[in-house]
Parts: structure tokens; sequence; C-alpha cells
């Protein structure tokens, strides 16, 4: 059945097609005509242009109004018909909006940024693939569908991070991102199946929509019942635990977090784009498509991780010294606030969470470039023997960089959540709603918010000690190479229009009116349930102010410790440091254990096959060729014999008997003579 | 009186002789003689059976057709030995093997 569209909406379907297949047009102009020339950074660059404008109507027509569901039969297997096309409700375009909003500052940055390199058009060629991969994940109707455009998001990505393919370590990482996104996928598609088994259909709107199939479908007496069918309850958690983990895995919660700061191998308009903004997003929208399939046990699951993901990525992120490692770590904290946020109910928040941290992580993100970029250059003009990334090198940048500098206050105190920025409104949010949470179960379900709040004073440590570090005091590697020629400055307008445009977006005006009260946020608002409860508690007083206040003090001990002293704030050699300066240990705990006992499997599975298999097949062989060898000897001895035998019969008879036709007449006449006598004898003896 | 048996051993003796030739030689000629040794054999056998027909005289009158008929024969042999000599340069039998094989 394919639903009669009216004129506009049929219009806006198209421009949504459009705005999804325009980069996949740029990745086949590129990959097919401009192979090697620059004129690819140019054609992406308007595709994504265009992409954006499309998707700006699509959000105009789509948000707040009714669901827009357009779809078409794609195949046909026996009785199944499944149907594949779009479905733009809020969400979806509102993903579909951010998706380019964060793409085109990225480019346009990534056209200076990139210019020196050699891999110019290839790195926009995989640009506009992963676009158009983003696009289409976030408008499809289909589990189908969706599953592929989320495999297509972790190959760009896994291209991406593997961009400077001769660097061991980014061939090592992208290997890591893919494996990792691969054991994501492997749940993703395990809940599809589960999904598709109980409910007979992929669309996503039947599945999830209002009065959908997984609203109608109830867990009792042990068994999980659909409209039509009814399978054990099991496969409900089942379903669950994959789609948790494809979430883990994009969205680097604990335990599949470890490729994320590994992926900063990547360009660092890379990592702005995808492994900050919007790729790794995809798992909290993921979350948000499928929210309705969650029983309260396993929303708690998710919240639990969350905060415990938030919590350790902050903590690590404290003693690290890569100045895209603290980035890449607090990305996977902030993202841990989402899925938090999700857990505790706070839907809304999560999603708006999601655009705002977009922004300014983006920002810190293209801060982070342009600082690696400068320190690159001294690097390589001083020929000093230094990690461009390691922020102990820098100091004093705001000087030099004063744009840079201002852009990256403004990224920090968002991403810190103080008032006047986006991330104040979302991220006190989600605390509010995750103390109202804590309170109506049981005491022990505080610790949740109480870790979350902890986190987001460390998240004020870290980022206060990263812009110390970077920006303030003076600048260490300065201080000691002294002899060398500093020339360092914010760079062109395509380095500073796009930190201009996120710093604007990373402010409160473009999400709420208010820059206080989070309520009024127009996504917010616009994600809400009909049964939203008013701010009607102490807590929506009590820990903005908590929290502000705090952080600030924070923030003033961090850069009293880090710029007036230049001190260590923790012991060097202690417990905690080691614990969070060793990332926890979790990835060596991967390498020594998991990867150690994946190796031993895989040699012994190696083993099995080259001795037992092979073995089985070699004896075989053996067999075969005894046998065949066999064969051979009676064919030649015994079959060859016989008929040898008879020509050799044949050949002494006939050679006894030409003895007798030798030409010799007197011979003939003689043999005659003794025929003739022997028959004599015969007639005489019988 | 002589015996019939006396004729029919000479008659045998003949006829061994000329087999021993016929077999023996490596002379066409002299096969050829042998051949004529046991024709007369023959036609001695002819003439001493000639006695028990003494109204028609059958025995003699075969013998002079049989020697009538040998040097007729005697002639065209010699004749093909005439020819083969001159194609072969040879009467030896054993060496005119052309059609052998």
């Amino acid at each position: 059945m394919i639903p009669i569209l009216s004129h506009t909406d049929a219009q806006t379907v198209s421009f949504a097609i459009w705005a999804v297949a325009l980069p996949f047009v740029a990745f086949a102009l590129n990959l097919l005509l401009f192979g090697k020339s620059k004129i690819a950074a140019l054609i992406s660059t308007i595709a994504i242009v265009a992409s954006l404008v499309l998707a700006v109507k699509v959000f105009l027509s789509v948000w707040n109004a009714p669901v827009i569901h357009a779809q078409t039969t794609w195949f046909i297997i026996g009785a199944t018909k499944v149907q594949a096309g779009l479905l733009l409700n809020n969400l979806s375009v509102l993903m579909l909006l951010l998706v380019p909003v964060i793409a085109l500052p990225v480019h346009i940055y990534s056209i200076a940024y990139m210019k020196a390199d050699e891999g110019y058009s290839r790195y926009f060629r995989y640009l506009s693939l992963f676009c158009f991969s983003m696009l289409g994940l976030v408008v499809v109707d289909n589990l189908i569908l969706l599953y592929a455009f989320w495999e297509l998001v972790g190959f760009s990505s896994y291209l991406l991070i593997g961009f400077w393919f001769t660097r061991q370590s980014a061939v090592m990482a992208n290997k890591k991102a893919f494996i990792m996104n691969r054991i994501g996928d492997i749940g993703l598609l395990t809940a599809i199946i589960i999904l598709y088994t109980l409910f007979g259909t992929f669309d996503i709107q039947a599945l999830f929509g209002k009065d959908g199939f997984v609203q109608l479908s109830n867990i009792a007496a042990g068994m999980w019942a659909g409209p039509h069918s009814a399978i054990p309850a099991v496969w409900q958690y089942v379903a669950f635990a994959g789609i948790f983990l494809a979430v883990a895995a994009k969205s680097a919660q604990f335990p599949l977090h470890t490729w994320l700061p590994d992926a900063m191998e990547g360009p660092t308009s890379v990592s702005a784009l995808i492994h900050a903004a919007t790729m790794v997003a995809a798992g909290v929208f993921l979350l948000g498509r499928v929210y309705p399939l969650f029983i309260e046990s396993e929303l708690t699951i998710l919240a639990i991780v969350g905060a415990f993901t938030a919590f350790m990525a902050a903590t690590i992120a404290l003693t690290q010294n890569d100045l895209k490692r603290i980035l890449a770590y607090s990305t996977i904290s902030q993202l841990g606030f989402m899925v938090l946020a999700m857990g505790v109910g706070a839907y809304a928040s999560s999603l708006f969470h999601l655009v705002t941290h977009a922004f300014f992580k983006c920002l810190l993100f293209l801060v982070a470039g342009i600082v690696i970029h400068q320190m690159k250059h001294i690097k390589d003009d001083s020929n000093l023997d230094i990690d461009p990334q390691n922020i102990l090198y820098m100091g004093g940048l705001r000087k030099k960089l004063p744009l840079t500098f201002i852009a990256t206050i403004i990224g920090a105190l968002a991403l810190i959540g103080l008032p006047l920025t986006s991330g104040y409104l979302s991220k006190d949010g989600i605390l509010i709603q995750a103390f109202d949470w804590a309170e109506s179960r049981g005491a022990i379900f505080n610790i949740i918010p109480y870790a979350a709040l902890l986190t987001s004073w460390l998240t004020a440590f870290y980022v206060a000690r990263l812009v110390v570090k970077v920006f303030f005091g003076e600048f260490r590697l300065h201080k000691a190479n002294p002899h060398i020629h500093i020339h360092m400055g914010d760079g062109s307008w395509l380095y500073k229009a796009p930190l201009v445009f996120l710093a604007i977006c990373s402010l409160f005006p473009l999400f709420s009116n208010s820059p206080i009260f989070y309520e009024d946020a127009w996504i917010y608002k616009s994600f809400l349930p009909s049964n939203f409860l008013a701010r009607e508690n102490l807590y929506h007083i009590i820990i903005p102010a908590l929290v502000n206040i705090l952080a600030v003090v924070v923030m003033y001990a961090a850069f009293a410790i880090y710029g007036k002293r230049n001190a260590w704030a923790f012991p060097q050699a202690g417990l905690l440091y080691r614990l969070s300066f060793n990332e926890w240990y979790i990835d060596r705990f991967y390498s020594r254990v998991i990867i150690k006992f994946v190796m031993w499997f895989s040699n012994l599975l190696y083993w099995f096959d080259k001795k037992v298999v092979d073995g089985v097949v070699d004896l075989f062989t053996n067999m075969g060729i005894a046998l065949a060898k066999l064969a051979a000897w009676l064919d030649r001895n015994i079959v060859d014999g016989l008929l040898h035998l008879v020509s050799a019969v044949v050949q002494s008879i006939g050679n006894f008997a030409r003895r007798f036709q030798g030409g010799k007449v007197q011979y003939y006449l003689y043999s005659m003579l003794l025929v003739v006598a022997v028959v004599f004898i015969f007639k005489m003896i019988f | 009186m002589i015996a019939q048996q006396d004729f029919m051993i000479v008659s045998v003796l003949l006829f061994c002789i000329g087999l021993f030739i016929i077999v023996s030689k490596k002379n066409a000629i002299q096969i050829l003689i042998g051949i004529e040794l046991m024709l007369n054999a023959a036609i001695l056998n002819l003439v001493a059976f000639g006695k028990f027909d003494r109204a028609n005289n059958g025995g003699q009158v075969f013998a002079l057709f049989a020697i009538v008929l040998a040097a007729a024969t005697t002639a065209v042999a010699l004749a093909i030995i005439l020819n083969v000599y001159r194609r072969y340069k040879t009467i030896n039998p054993d060496k005119i093997n052309q059609l052998r094989d």
C-alpha cells in the first residue's frame, strides 16, 4: 500500500531524497571524473550546500507537523513484501538538518586544512560518501536500509580514520574502529531479525510509531507477545542487548568505547565531523528511533552504562596530554550523558544535548585542528622532534591565535555547561531529570545522578586544564627552544568562518529565548511526551546553581594549578593517576586478555584447519593417489597385459606362419611335402 | 621276367630323386630336371601298369600323352626361366622374391 501524498508532501519527500542523494552524486563525480583534481573540494562543498538548503526546506515543512511517511515496494520474497521509503518526523528531520549544518563548516574548513595534503580529492570523496551515508541513515523508514546505511557510515568512517594509511598507527586505529563497529553491527542485525520474527515487518513507523507493534506488544508469562504471534521473552532481552551493542559500538559507550580515542588518527576535520558531531550520535539516534522497545529495567541498564561511561571517560580525560585524545574522551563522556538521558527517560533532553554537543564539540575539534596545524608548522620549520598534539608543549597561544582563543572559550564553556551557552541548556536538563528519575526509585539509584553531577565537575576541570595548558601561561615549546622562529595566526577566512559560525551556534539564542531554563528550548519542547512533568521540585533550582557554582570553583582551581603555578594537580605516581593516565587499563585489558584469547583461538583454529581439516583432505588425496596408482598398475599390467598377451600370441602365430610364406618356392613345396607326410603317417597310425 | 614290383621300386627311386632335386637345388634348370625325373617316374608307372590293359594299351597311350605334355611344359618352363633370368640376372629361386611381403 502506497499512501497517497499531497502535493506539498510529495515535494518535501523529493527534497529529502535529493538532500540525501546530492553528496552521493558528489562522491560519484569525484570518483569517476575528478580523481586527482582540486575541483573535488568544490563539488563536495556545493553538494553539501545544496543538501543544506533542501534540508532546511524539509525541516521547515515537517518540524512539528504530522509525520510524512512515503514508501514504495522494494522487493517481495514469497508473501513478504518489503517496503523502502522515507520517514520524516521530528527526529529524522532534526538530524537531516544537523548533519549538513555541521558538515558545511567542516567542508569549508577542510578546503584550507587539507590543502597541502596529497590525498586532497580522495579526502573530499570520502567526506561526501560519509555525508550521504549519514543523511541516508537518518531518513530511512526501514530497518534493512537503516542497517545498510549504518554499515556505510561505519565503512566511510573506517576510510577516513585510515586516511593517512601509510601510518601504521592509522591503519591499526581504523582496523580497531571497524572491528568494534562490526561487533555492534552484529548486535543490530540480531535485533532486526528478532523484531522481524515477531512482528513480520521492517517498517520503523509500523514497529515503533504511535500505536505501533512494539507499543502493542507486551511481556507476560515468559512470552513476548506481539499482535500476531508470540516468542519467548528472552528474545526481547536479546534484542535489547543487540541494540545496546550497536549503540555502544557506534556511540563509543563502555565497553566498546576504545576505538574512539584511537580514531583520532584521522585528519582533525574528520574527527570534528564524524567522531565528535555526527557519526557517534548515530547510536543515540538509533536509541531515539527504537525507544518504545525498551522496558523499564533495560532503560535502567542504559542509564547505568551511560553514567559509568561518562564518569570513566571524564576521569581519563583528566590526565591525558594529547589534545585530540582529551577531546575524544570528552566526546565519549558527553555521549554517555546522552545515553544516560535516554535511560532516565529524558528523551527530549538527550536529543537536545545531541544537537548542542554536535556544535560545540565540532567547534572544539576545529580549534584543535588549527592549534595542531600551527604546532606542526613550527615543528616542520624548525625540525623539532615533538608531538604537535601534545598540550605540554603549548601554552600562551591566546595572543597568537586570538579568534581561535575566543572560539575555544565559547566551546569550552558550552562543554562545561555554564549559563548563556547551549551546553548549559541541554546538560542541566539531563541532570535535573536524572535526579527526578532517581527520586521516584530507591536510594541506590541516586548513584547515577550523582555520578553525572561529579562528571560535570570533572568536565569543568579537564576542560579548564586543556584551555589553560594551551592558551594561558607561556609558550613552553618556545621556552625550551628559545631560538625557534614562531610565526602563527588564525589563518584565512576558510578557517575563521566555520569557527565563528559554530561559536554562534554554541550560544543559547539559537536554541532558546531564555538562557536559564532548558524547558524553553524549542528542540526540547518538540520531543516532549504528552505526560510531561512541569518544573515542580527543588532540584530544578538547586542543581543548576550547584553545578555552575562548583564548576566555576573547579575551573578556577584548574587555572590556579596549571596557569599560575604550572604544577601537576595529581601525584603522578598515585594509583588513581595511573588508572586515569592508562585509560583505566581497558585497552590494555583488551589487548592482553581478549585479543590474546582471540589470537590464541585463531591460532588454534589455524592449527585445526592446517592439521585436521587439511589433514583429512590430504589423507583423501593420498588415498586417491594410492588408488590411482593401483588402478594404473592394474591397467598397465592386467588389462594391457591381456591385450599384450593376445597380441603377442597373434604375433608369434603370425611369425610362425609367415615362415611358410617366405617367398621361397622350394620351401612351399617342402612344407607341402611335410604336411602330406604327416597326414600319411596319421593315416597309417589310426 | 621283370616283376611289377621292380618297376615300382625304380619308379619310387626316380620320384624320390626328382623330389630331392626339386627341394634341394638352387638352380631353376636343375629343378626342372627334377620335375622331369618325377614325371618319368609317373610315366614309368603308367607303362608298367599298362600290361593290365592289353586290349586298348591305355597305359602306353597315357604315357605318350604325358611325354608330349612334359615336353610342352618343359618348353614353357624354359621360356619362363629365360625371362626370369633376363629380369633378375639369376635363376636361383630363393633370390626371386619380389612378391614377398
